[in-house]
């Protein structure tokens, strides 16, 4: 009869440890101007792995960053404004879910809201806006989830846990599965 | 010397033999009744013999039948016992933990030998729903894709959005 409080203690502390293996995110949000110019400048570091993406997408071949915010999401519950001169992304997060994170996103021009969104920003599918034609470009404003440096400095440092990879993946099915 | 008594048991018996035997019957004063009389006893030892025979086996019979029946009521005692008892008995729950941490392991390894190291999550971003201000943006128009590379990029594509000079480019 003893062992039964045990095994309960056992699972319990699984459980816990599972769960609080979860990594801090940061999301990145750029207002980002893309042009057609004679001499284009580098694409800014953060959106080199979607560079040809957005070539493709858009037809530009310059894309530069007017404004952005790197916010660190702990509770997935945080807000925060990527600014331009006179653009104001303002992005309200709601909450963490399997997929990612609940996002209510606003564009302003100066005080008016010109766009309003509600997304699920997945950890691995970037979201990219197409805003209005500014001048002889377009304005997009672009969000991508980046694991946070720590965690992903102890990632590198350690092989990713097997147990949590495979909890992860079995709550994926389970998600899929289940209506 | 043997007595009278103790010659007629043997004789009886059957143990007198040559001239002890021969000075036994002519000392009988009626040896026909004599020889009836032994002749009812042998018969009546050999009836005795056959009813304690039979005797012994139906104690044997009667200690067989006790036995079965106390194995009888011993069985059902014990399914009886059987039946209000718990079936989580703790060897059962020791298996039953053993079996579903096998399970465990074997799910994961399963899923994690389908799992290739830098493969990305299978879920996009979804938009929810947008709206963008209709008195500034009347034709304004909305569409939601994704992008078709490895990217995985979701794109929300508006058109009709009003156009603005170059300098709200500047940052």
């Amino acid at each position: 009869m003893q062992l039964r409080p045990s095994l309960l203690a056992v699972f319990f502390t699984l459980a816990i440890s599972v769960a609080s293996a979860d990594a801090e995110h940061v999301v990145w949000s750029g207002l980002v101007i893309a042009e057609n110019v004679p001499q284009p400048a580098p694409i800014p570091p953060e959106l080199t792995t979607l560079e040809q993406t957005l070539k493709d997408l858009f037809g530009y071949n310059q894309f530069e960053v007017i404004g952005q915010s790197n916010k660190t999401l702990k509770t997935g519950e945080e807000d925060w404004l990527a600014n331009s001169k006179y653009f104001g992304l303002h992005v309200d997060a709601r909450g963490e879910n399997d997929a990612g994170y609940t996002l209510n996103l606003k564009l302003y021009k100066e005080n008016d809201v010109l766009l309003e969104t509600d997304a699920n920003l997945s950890k691995s599918s970037p979201l990219v806006i197409k805003g209005p034609q500014v001048g002889s470009g377009q304005l997009l404003l672009v969000l991508v989830v980046k694991d946070d440096e720590q965690a992903h400095r102890r990632r590198h440092a350690d092989p990713a846990n097997p147990i949590t990879a495979g909890w992860h993946r079995l709550r994926r099915i389970i998600h899929d599965v289940l209506p | 010397m043997k007595t009278f008594e103790e010659k007629w048991t043997a004789w009886l018996d059957g143990q007198l033999s040559g001239k002890e035997l021969a000075e036994f019957e002519a000392s009988l004063p009626d040896l026909e009744a004599a020889e009836a009389e032994k002749r009812d006893a042998l018969r009546l030892g050999a009836f005795l013999k056959e009813q304690l025979a039979t005797q012994a086996l139906s104690n044997e019979e009667f200690f067989s039948h006790q036995l079965h029946e106390r194995i009888a009521r011993e069985t059902e005692d014990r399914s009886r016992d059987r039946g209000t008892s718990t079936w989580w008995t703790i060897p059962r729950l020791v298996w039953s933990g053993a079996a579903a941490l096998a399970l465990f392991v074997i799910t994961t390894v399963v899923l994690m030998s389908q799992h290739q190291p830098g493969e990305q999550s299978e879920y996009l971003t979804q938009i929810l729903n947008s709206r963008v201000d209709p008195a500034a943006n009347p034709n304004a128009t909305i569409y939601i894709f994704e992008s078709k590379n490895d990217n995985k990029v979701t794109v929300l594509w508006t058109e009709g959005l009003q156009s603005l000079p170059a300098d709200y480019a500047a940052k």
